[in-house]
Order: C-alpha cells, then sequence, then structure tokens
C-alpha cells in the first residue's frame, strides 16, 4: 500500500514536471497553464474539490516555496475509495460608502468541506460538497457522478453547480450575479459532459429555482461549451429557464489569453429576462480581468466589471473596479489583500462604496 | 530575492485580446433622469409608503443584483413586480419554519436575521457586504414589518383589503389582542368604527371590540385593538362594505369585500386562536 502511494506522488510530481506548469482553482490559473478545468478539479466544470493533479500542483507548483518533508505529497486520498478537501477564508473586510462612517469586521467567509467517494475508481463518484460556515451547515453540491466513457463522457445527477461562463472564486462578480449561476446558487438536476482533447462542453437540465424548491413544471437548460489551446481559449454559454414567472434567455461569451507571466481573461452575459417585470427587461454585464504572475507565488489581479441593469434605461450602468494581490507563501496557504471601487449613478451611494479586504486562504 | 516575471505577447489567439480589452472599457453611467433605484423619473409612479421606499432603496438598487429573475437565489426575486408576494407570509427557503416576512413581528422575520447577521444560515445580507444596510434602511423594514407589511398603495376601482393579521384560515397565537387590516389604498378615518368592523366567536357572538383606529402614519391599515386577549377558539372578522357605515378610501370608494368587482359586499376573515394564554 505505502509503495503504491509512493508510487503515485511520485508519477503526480513527474507529470506536473513535465507539464512545466499545471493548473488550479480559479479560471485565470487554467488559462496560465493551458489546461482544462478537469484537470484539477473532481468537477468537470471546476470548483470544489481537486484532484490527485490539482493536489500536486499547489504543493509543487504554487507557492513561493514548499516546506514540510518532500516526500509527504498530499494527495486528498485519505483511505481507499475516499478523498476529501476544503477552503477555508477567514476575512477582515471594511467598507466606505459616501457620507456614512467606515464600516469593518472580521468575517469567516466560508469553511467548506469536499467528500468524493470513489466507488469504482474513474468511473462511478458520490460527491459531497458541505458548507459549514457561515451558519449551519449547508449542502452546496451532492450528486452522482459516471464517467460512461473514462475522462471523455460523463452523467452527472443531483444537487450542483450549473455550467456557465466562468466559475469564479468571487460570487459577487456582476456576471455570477446577473446570471444566478455561481457557487453559492447549486440547483438540482442532471448534467451531460464531453471531454476531448481540446474541447469541453457540457449540458444540464435543473430546476431553475437556484436551490429552491420547484414550483412549476418548467425547467432551466443550460449548456457550455469551449475551446482551449495553450495560449488562449474561447467559449459560449446559452440557457433557458422556462418558468411560470416569466421566461429566462441568457448567452454568454467568454476567453482567455496568456501573454508570457500576464493572463487577459473576459466574460460577456446578456440575459433576456420576461420575469421581472411587466414587459421584461434585458440586462448585460462583462468582466475584464488581467493576472500577472510577477513571481512565483505572486500574482497580482486587476479586474474591471460593468453591470447594465435594463437595456432600455440609459445611463443607469454600474461599474465595479478590483485590485487584488495573491501570496501563496507555502503551500496550501494564500493571503490575499485587495480593493474594490464601485462606480453607479451619483443619486446612489451604496452604488459609489468602496471595499477593502484582506483574507487568508487555507484549502487542501 | 523575487525575480519579477514581465509580459510577453506571442502569436495565436490575438484576436482574443481585443475582445477581453474592449470588456474593460465600459463605464458607469451618470444617472441622468433616473431617481436613486436607478429607473427614470416620471416611469411608473410608487406610491407614498415604506414598502414602496424599500423596494426603490433597498431592492431594486442593491438586493436585485442577485435576487433576479428566474434563477434568484433561494428563488426570493426581489424585483418590484415580484418582492411583496414572494416575502409576506412565504417560508424561507433556508430555514422553512420562519416566515421571510413575519407580519406585525421583525424579531421573527427572516429577512430582518438576513440583514442583521443573525440567521443562522448562511451569509448576512447583502451578500457582498460590508458595507451592510445602513441602520436607517433596517429600521425602515423592521417599521414596515412591524406595521403588518403593507404593500404599497396601488389605488384601483375600488377599496379592496390586501392582506391581514391574522390571514384567513390562519391560527393565532394565545394572548392575541390585536388584529391588523392592510387595505390598497388611504381609509377615509371617518368611516372607520366599531359600527363598520364585527368580530364573532365560535358561538356568533360578537366580540367587543376596544379600539377601531388608522393609526397615526398607517393611511392604508386599520389596526383593532381588544380590552382583553382572545380566548382560544374560532371567531370570524367581518370587514363591512355593505350597511350604513361600509368602509370607503379617502376618495369616497367603497370597500369591495367580497372581491366581485363591484363596490360592497363584507370581507370575512376566519381564524382561530390557539389554547389558552399561560
Amino acid at each position: 500500500m505505502i509503495a503504491r502511494l509512493t508510487f503515485i506522488r511520485v508519477g503526480a510530481t513527474m507529470l506536473l514536471l513535465a507539464l512545466a506548469g499545471a493548473a488550479q482553482a480559479e479560471p485565470y490559473l487554467a488559462a496560465q497553464m493551458g489546461l482544462k478545468c478537469a484537470q484539477c478539479h473532481v468537477n468537470p466544470t471546476g470548483g470544489g474539490m481537486r484532484t490527485l493533479f490539482g493536489n500536486t500542483f499547489a504543493q509543487t507548483q504554487l507557492a513561493a516555496k514548499r516546506i514540510g518533508n518532500p516526500e509527504d505529497l498530499w494527495t486528498g486520498q485519505v483511505m481507499k475509495f475516499l478523498s476529501v478537501g476544503g477552503n477555508a477564508r477567514a476575512n477582515w473586510n471594511v467598507g466606505d460608502v459616501p457620507h456614512q462612517s467606515t464600516a469593518n469586521d472580521f468575517a469567516v467567509e466560508e469553511a467548506r468541506a469536499y467528500f468524493d467517494f470513489g466507488v469504482i475508481p474513474n468511473r462511478l463518484s458520490v460527491y459531497v460538497d458541505q458548507r459549514f460556515a457561515p451558519g449551519n451547515a449547508t449542502n452546496l453540491e451532492a450528486n452522482v457522478r459516471y464517467w460512461l466513457t473514462e475522462n471523455a463522457l460523463y452523467i452527472k445527477a443531483g444537487r450542483m453547480y450549473l455550467p456557465f461562463g466562468y466559475r469564479f472564486e468571487d460570487d459577487n462578480a456582476f456576471v455570477r450575479q446577473l446570471s444566478g449561476i455561481n457557487m453559492q446558487a447549486p440547483d438540482e438536476g442532471v448534467e451531460i459532459g464531453i471531454e476531448k482533447a481540446s474541447w469541453t462542453a457540457q449540458l444540464a437540465i435543473s430546476n431553475g429555482t437556484a436551490g429552491a424548491p420547484e414550483v412549476d413544471k418548467g425547467k432551466l437548460a443550460v449548456a457550455r461549451a469551449e475551446f482551449v489551446q495553450s495560449a488562449w481559449r474561447v467559449g459560449a454559454s446559452a440557457g433557458f429557464n422556462d418558468a411560470d414567472a416569466g421566461n429566462r434567455r441568457m448567452v454568454g461569451l467568454f476567453g482567455a489569453y496568456r501573454a508570457g507571466p500576464v493572463v487577459l481573461l473576459g466574460e460577456l452575459d446578456y440575459i433576456d429576462d420576461d420575469s421581472i417585470s411587466v414587459g421584461g427587461r434585458k440586462l448585460a454585464a462583462t468582466l475584464a480581468e488581467a493576472d500577472w504572475k510577477m513571481a512565483q507565488g505572486h500574482n497580482l489581479k486587476l479586474t474591471h466589471e460593468w453591470f447594465e441593469p435594463d437595456r432600455d434605461v440609459d445611463e443607469d450602468e454600474q461599474t465595479r473596479t478590483s485590485l487584488v494581490y495573491e501570496w501563496s507563501p507555502v503551500q496550501f496557504l494564500q493571503l490575499r489583500a485587495g480593493v474594490r471601487v464601485y462606480d453607479g449613478i451619483p443619486q446612489n451611494d451604496l452604488q459609489n462604496r468602496k471595499q477593502g479586504f484582506v483574507q487568508l486562504h487555507g484549502f487542501f | 530575492m523575487v525575480e519579477i516575471s514581465l509580459p510577453t505577447f506571442g502569436r495565436g489567439g490575438l484576436w482574443v485580446a481585443p475582445f477581453i480589452l474592449l470588456l474593460a472599457a465600459c463605464t458607469a453611467g451618470n444617472g441622468a433622469g433616473l431617481d436613486a433605484g436607478g429607473r427614470p423619473i416620471g416611469g411608473p409612479p410608487g406610491a407614498n409608503s415604506d414598502f414602496q421606499e424599500i423596494q426603490d432603496t433597498i431592492f431594486t438598487p442593491i438586493c436585485t443584483a442577485c435576487h433576479l429573475g428566474a434563477n434568484a437565489p433561494q428563488g426570493l426575486r426581489l424585483d418590484a413586480a415580484n418582492s411583496y408576494a414572494m416575502l409576506v407570509n412565504v417560508a424561507s427557503a433556508e430555514v422553512p419554519g420562519t416566515l421571510r416576512v413575519n407580519p406585525g413581528n421583525p424579531d421573527a422575520s427572516y429577512i430582518v436575521k438576513k440583514i442583521e447577521g443573525t440567521a443562522a444560515v448562511g451569509v448576512r445580507m447583502p451578500a457582498n457586504g460590508p458595507p451592510y444596510l445602513p441602520q436607517d434602511r433596517i429600521d425602515l423594514i423592521r417599521r414596515w414589518i412591524a406595521a403588518g407589511a403593507p404593500m404599497a398603495l396601488q389605488p384601483g376601482d375600488f377599496l379592496r383589503v390586501t392582506s391581514s393579521i391574522p390571514a384567513a384560515a390562519e391560527t393565532l397565537p394565545a394572548g392575541t389582542s390585536r388584529l391588523l387590516l392592510v387595505f390598497n389604498s388611504e381609509v377615509d378615518p371617518s368611516r372607520v368604527s366599531a359600527d363598520s368592523l364585527e368580530l364573532r366567536d365560535a358561538m356568533d357572538e360578537l366580540v367587543p371590540l376596544a379600539v377601531v383606529r388608522v393609526p397615526p402614519g398607517r393611511t392604508n391599515v386599520i389596526e383593532i385593538t381588544m380590552d382583553r386577549p382572545l380566548a382560544g377558539g374560532s371567531f370570524q372578522l367581518a370587514v363591512r362594505g355593505d350597511g350604513p357605515a361600509p368602509l370607503a378610501d379617502m376618495a369616497g370608494r367603497v370597500l369591495d369585500g367580497d372581491g366581485d368587482g363591484i363596490a360592497g359586499g363584507d370581507r370575512l376573515i376566519p381564524f382561530d386562536v390557539s389554547g389558552a394564554s399561560r
């Protein structure tokens, strides 16, 4: 058994070195390494539990340096057929709103644990993503994933994050808020996915209630496809929610480009929603991001977002610009600090606020 | 010593970069011709009520960033067309035993727990705080709920009861001695008296109403107070649209109590009061 684990560890390390880098959690990391989300996450659309590859990368490539015994490589596998993982983010937040006193607080942004029961290795898994904080425990994902063809075609059923655009860590990004598809709002349904050398594509059918009980017979259908090359990638998403409250149509374009240590990443989403008001409403949001890997373990992220709450109303647009520095001093640890500046209509103070945060992020 | 890497630009996929740079050029609006909620001035008028103010200053400009459309988190849509129906007397999706808005009881309303950060489940709202809602906005929501969570005034052809405490068929806790009626329009207080309302118990006996009034500042609400808590049992409250003292609004529009689209008719609200008070 020990010999087998050692073989896995050495093999994984060699694989990483052969690739001269690798992927991890956020889309920019995948773009930086020219890999797909499935390389580092058991969920082929990204987020949540990391694969053996992802865990190995986090220990050997992501951090500025690795400490501890070189042979003690965390793989996520705690026993045969069971792998675990987790994320914990502790924040100090400060907010400044015009005409109000500045507020700040310490907060647990999230503490989550992942469990992947690989009852038939590489083919059949039962997966659970449970959030333990803040507040009481909440289930975010609980699904069965079966690879009909190993690493090529799968079907997933249960509670899951839906595939649409890029899966950012920041659920407050305008594009993630607008679509309503983010890691705070899983839904229940079924997903089919295809993984090819340069392609990844998913189709999901769900209740379309963002995790709330189903209230009508209509369903949400979303599809996502991405063409991945070493230095660039481009993809598209589409969705249709057939709801008694009014139908909702979504389309999105997204892509990334790597220029040496800098990754440019963007997404544009457009939504036509009949459920908002009489006559419906058309909305749009964009995200443009530049990630500069200044040195091993150091990343500087500049993001500019734009939100159009109603295409029929002029001069109501909002923007959010963020500068975030991410330092990974040792494996599985990240210190993040950043500022976010909101810009909106001058008559609304909250649309013109500023935020700052310092975050200690531990993961495995 | 940390060695800094600088960008280099290679060939291939360069057409993706202009797309991303184009997205970075989008700017915010200057707000010309808009109200604080970002909606056109002169658009559909909002009525003068706390709920409309909540909608215009909190739900629309802040909460609908996420709570919008069929994919809204927890199914809670907070746009103007849906917010009231999704909040008042609706069970929370996170804690189904708690109503999102429990009319008359802000401390038992899940929305208050969420905006004050005391909910047992999930993050404090707004999720991207701080800043969270200023205390005066939280107080506004508390005040609205404490007043029975009346909806925004929507005067139509008739005066109508839009909500009540108790709702029809609701069971109130023991010790209840206060009832609320919420209307779609401003009630003419000169027509409000014990004669325009009638409360009977299961034995069809009249229950005396100590005070019936339009509370100060709540022009679309009638508050009914008994001089002692109601005993456990069944009751029926009748709101008169017929008879010598029918209710009407300030424009003289008489109550359409039975909802048949014709002025007149009584609105009957049967309810229960649980066991004896302790």
